[in-house]
């Protein structure tokens, strides 16, 4: 998919940076002891985090609808470690949320992504339900239908996490943790995977060796999703099947795809508004599905580059207009594809 | 034996109607390149289609289910006319365009019909029954208009004009369109058959269900695994995977017990992907 | 259809009705107590929770309108705040913590196992007291002094139903058959239990939720020759299929559903009474006149028809024992005292009738509030008068 290039390194770097400030300032007690505003805060932060993973894909050009999954691997190794093995040290319950869902990821993403996109969209959509039925079917390790209740509060460094602000704390922490990898992740491999991105068969012939880093981005998405897992059951003090069912997984594409999908900025904004706003509205259940289809279909056929992208061209427009420059710089897109190539060999 | 014997019978029942939903799926895969999501909500519509038109125009049942399968098939050629159309050569936009019509026509249906089931149900009831087997008349009759769809897009696809301008579309979208074929005017017509077929199974197969605004989404589920199986685009392959499917889910839920039959599909995918990742037919798969 | 624009219509006039109850109330220099709700009010199961919304406030505006809750002789505003939590166990935390955002120490709900599971750590950790269902095993518990059931689960009303069936149908044996998850299992298994200690062999089947056609299910458990099968909390569409395809698949044998109402829309689906021939299920509440009464009351208040699911007076009964207790402990911010005094409070309800606390043997704690129930029949494809049945007692 070619998208509409405002010399990305550059816009790129710039909404990642904002993306990590916004999401770090989150640490900062505001005006509110309301358990309401924390538990706001604490689901915009777990929803944007999850949404990242879809936007690291994304860089990709591939949709995952598997984030639910490694969302259930994280939470349930963080629960798994906490119950059975006394474990409540939030640095090393962190490492481990990342790295567990991680290292299934790559296994699975080496078997997958040697086949096209459209086969992974379907491989992982089809994965979220053989999650659910694993969760019931291992009652040993996952507590079956009931789930896993009652894991002691994440501690750091001996100091106990346990009251609504604390747990708030976690949550940012796992989700700055999320946006650094995701900046760091995407920055690095910014050129391989615009390549990707641009048109895959060139890159393979320029000597990339595609199907590598796709399987490392996967990885690493499905790390940032088991972040979010964390983070969920850390709020929910409980791993239970319901809390990753298939059908979330629509929501943090929607977030994603809403917010904007080329900058980090995107999954942020959108997850941030359409989360508040459900909240706000009462757009709840079924009302915010309807929402979500209908924002989704707007933004796909009117404004490409989701709200972010949207409001980014049209400040361009306005500073492009006041200081009379001649054109802007088209970036990297120098490879120039246009979008049909991807979908003929 | 006898087991055996009815069990085989359900498996082919089952088959029958995947094949059905899966080959519109299929299809709108291997011509346009899209994969819709929306599938399932089709299904839903016809069905929804059909009692209404039972229920409130008084019409009966067999006019009604046309009236589905005949207005899932406008909704899917206006939609693929007006939306996707723009969009038509990135996938991951027409993907979000049918995901965010499929959001919306299962809520939409929510909201007019409410959660609940109504009541709808096939005209014919009565059971044969054999020694040691049973098939209910109904089951019959889908059987018989499923194989019938089957064997006509066949016809349609291999022996038709028509058909032979989509397998070219299908094939290399340049070159066909250099050649006087035009995509405006078959990439519609060629959505709206697909659609038309999921409406279609819809009206018929609900009222031997149930119908509910959610029963759309295994829809899809079962239709991803059809075509993951049998390859994707490939019209052979997602017949004979849908046939397969319904086989291993009769079998497995006889002998197996309901929850490790789905786990026993599921393992047949994985294994088929490791194996022989492209499906069973295919050969050749579109570089989306 | 028809019911979900009226459900919607009612949500509008309910909301309507509480935002009238709550204006004056922020005026009036009284003390003011707040009832949370949470609740499914949205998406498939929206009508168990308007029920319970509308059970919620009819108690209030009930309790308001005679002065029921007197806190240091001065009549005390009671309104309800209302919270969705879309069926999850996500919805239901964070509708409580909404909640404790608001200083609402009080909750009625929530409906389902996920949403309890989900909802109890938050209301013990902000010290509020919940009158809630859900049927799961751990619902209840020691660990949770605070959390209570508005009626028993399947280890309450099981037993009594099955002794009718099995004095009706004369049944030996029974195949369960549920969904796989905790909607499914920790009911079926609890009622396979009590079939068994009746002298009827029990086995479980359970199927993968999002199941549409029942046939091969059907056929295992044919495979089985059960004189019996039990649909316990297979979702009623579910349910409907699986009647209509056993029948099909020459089934002749007594069906029962131990696990919630839903008879309405399983004979719908099924394809109505004839095809159910031998039915039998719980019926959470027996509307008799008495009870009858409640919905007459409702609409003289609202100037509506009372919410349709028969969960209402069950939510009604229970809300109105929270209330007594908080009257009785005379404090609405120490719910520890209210919990004492809730245990020791008779169960007795002016229209719903008498019962006990019962949950002692299963839970390990005197919880769940037990009222007479009903049992539903259909016999010989004929809907029988619902059979009144006194309040569950022993576990």
């Amino acid at each position: 998919m070619a998208s509409i290039d405002l010399g990305a390194a550059r816009s790129g770097s710039i909404a990642e940076t904002a993306s990590v400030v916004i999401i770090a300032a989150a640490f900062i007690p505001w005006i509110s002891q309301n358990p309401a505003v924390y538990s706001l805060a604490n689901q915009i932060l777990i929803g944007v985090t999850a949404a990242l993973s879809v936007y690291i894909m994304l860089r990709m050009n591939l949709m995952t609808f598997a984030v639910p999954t490694f969302m259930a691997i994280g939470g349930y190794t963080a629960a798994i470690l906490g119950l059975r093995h006394g474990v409540t040290d939030v640095l090393l319950l962190g490492i481990a949320s990342f790295v567990v869902p991680a290292l299934f990821a790559l296994p699975l993403g080496a078997l997958v992504l040697r086949l096209t996109g459209v086969y992974f969209v379907l491989v992982t959509f089809v994965l979220t339900e053989i999650t659910q039925l694993v969760l019931f079917e291992m009652p040993g390790w996952t507590g079956g239908a009931n789930g896993l209740v009652g894991m002691p509060a994440v501690t750091f460094f001996g100091i106990e996490l346990g009251d609504n602000r604390a747990v708030l704390l976690v949550t940012t922490g796992l989700a700055l943790a999320g946006a650094l990898i995701t900046a760091a992740v995407t920055r690095r491999l910014r050129q391989h995977f615009a390549a990707i991105e641009e048109n895959e068969l060139l890159a393979q012939s320029l000597g990339l060796v595609v199907w590598h880093h796709k399987a490392f981005g996967f990885a690493i998405a499905g790390g940032v999703s088991g972040l979010a897992g964390f983070a969920l059951v850390n709020m929910l003090l409980t791993a239970h099947p319901t809390s990753f069912s298939p059908l979330s997984s629509v929501n943090y594409i929607a977030y994603t795809i809403i917010g904007g999908k080329s900058t980090m900025l995107g999954p942020l904004v959108g997850g941030a508004l359409l989360i508040w706003a459900g909240e706000i509205f009462a757009l709840r259940g079924e009302f915010s599905q309807l929402l979500f289809g209908f924002l989704i279909v707007v933004v796909v056929l009117a404004a490409r580059e989701g709200i972010v992208g949207t409001v980014s061209r049209f400040l361009l427009f306005l500073s492009s207009r006041v200081l009379r420059r001649s054109t802007i710089n088209p970036g990297s897109g120098a490879l120039g594809a246009p979008a049909a190539t991807e979908s003929q060999p | 034996m006898e087991g055996i014997v009815a069990t085989g019978l359900i498996g082919i029942s089952l088959g029958a109607q995947y094949a059905l939903l899966a080959l519109g799926f299929t299809l709108i895969f291997g011509i346009l390149g899209v994969v819709n999501f929306a599938h399932g909500g089709f299904y839903v519509l016809g069905g929804y289609l059909a009692y209404s038109a039972v229920t409130y125009l008084g019409l009966p049942y067999a006019l009604a289910v046309i009236a589905a399968a005949l207005g899932t098939t406008a909704l899917g050629y206006l939609f693929e006319r007006f939306v996707l159309d723009h969009v038509i050569d990135d996938h991951l936009a027409t993907l979000m365009l049918t995901l965010g019509l499929y959001l919306m026509m299962s809520s939409g249906l929510l909201v007019i019909f409410g959660p609940q089931s109504p009541a709808f149900s096939f005209p014919l009831t009565g059971v044969l029954r054999g020694h040691g087997f049973y098939v209910p008349i109904e089951n019959l009759v889908v059987l018989a208009v499923c194989l019938v769809g089957i064997l006509s897009i066949y016809a349609l696809i291999y022996y038709t004009d028509f058909g032979r301008a989509l397998r070219a579309l299908a094939d290399d979208r340049s070159v066909a369109t250099a050649q006087g074929l035009r995509p405006k005017l078959l990439f519609p017509t060629a959505f709206a058959l697909a659609t038309g077929l999921a409406g279609l199974t819809g009206a018929l197969v609900t009222p031997i269900l149930s119908l509910a605004p959610h029963v759309g989404d295994p829809v899809l589920a079962t239709s991803f695994l059809i075509v993951i199986l049998g390859g994707l685009g490939s019209i052979g392959g997602a017949t004979v995977a849908a046939f397969l499917v319904g086989m291993v889910e009769a079998f497995s839920a006889v002998y197996l017990g309901g929850s490790k039959g789905a786990l026993a599909l599921f393992v047949l995918v994985l294994i088929m992907l490791v194996v022989r990742p492209s499906g069973l037919f295919g050969h050749r798969v579109r570089g989306a | 259809m028809k019911i979900t624009r009226r459900d919607l219509l009612l949500a509008g006039a309910a909301i309507s009705a509480s935002s009238v109850v709550c204006g004056p109330s922020a005026l009036a220099a009284g003390p003011e107590l707040k009832l949370g709700v949470v609740g499914v009010l949205s998406g498939p199961a929206a009508q168990w929770g308007l029920a319970l919304k509308g059970a919620a406030e009819f108690a209030a505006a009930e309790a308001n309108r005679d002065g029921l809750v007197k806190i240091d002789g001065a009549p005390c505003q009671v309104s309800v705040v209302a919270i969705d939590s879309k069926y999850t166990a996500e919805g239901a935390a964070a509708a409580a913590n909404t909640l404790a955002g608001q200083g609402v120490k009080f909750i009625i709900g929530p409906i389902g196992s996920p949403e309890l599971t989900g909802l109890k750590p938050i209301a013990k950790r902000n010290s509020m007291l919940v009158m809630g269902n859900g049927y799961a095993k751990d619902a209840l518990g020691p660990q949770w002094p605070l959390v209570f059931h508005v009626g028993p689960g399947p280890s309450g009303w099981a037993d009594p139903i099955i002794k009718i069936a099995k004095q009706k149908f004369g049944i030996k044996s029974v195949v369960l058959v549920a969904p796989n998850d905790q909607g499914g299992t920790d009911i079926a298994s609890v009622d396979a239990d009590a079939y068994k200690k009746n002298g009827i062999a029990a086995t479980e089947e359970y199927y993968q939720r999002g199941t549409t056609n029942f046939a091969p299910i059907v056929t295992r458990i044919m495979n089985a020759k059960p004189e019996a099968v039990d649909l316990a909390s297979s979702p009623p569409g579910d349910a409907g299929i699986m009647v209509k395809q056993l029948r099909q698949a020459g089934f002749e044998g007594p069906i029962g559903r131990l696990g919630g109402p839903g008879y309405g829309e399983i004979s719908r689906v099924a394809g109505g009474d004839p095809v159910l021939k031998d039915f039998y299920w719980y019926e959470p509440v027996l509307v008799d006149e008495k009870v009858q009464l409640i919905a007459d009351e409702y609409k003289k208040l609202f100037g509506t028809e009372r919410p349709e699911n028969n969960l209402f007076f069950q939510w009604v009964s229970g809300t109105r024992m929270v209330l007594k207790a908080i009257a009785k402990a005379g404090t609405i911010t120490d719910t520890e005292k209210v919990a004492q005094a809730l245990r020791a409070l008779p169960v007795d309800d002016p229209n719903v009738g008498s019962g006990h606390w019962i949950g002692k043997e299963f839970f390990g704690i005197n919880h769940e509030l037990s009222f007479p129930f009903g049992v539903g029949l259909v016999t010989d494809g004929k809907l029988q008068p619902i059979v009144p049945v006194e309040a569950a007692t022993g576990k």
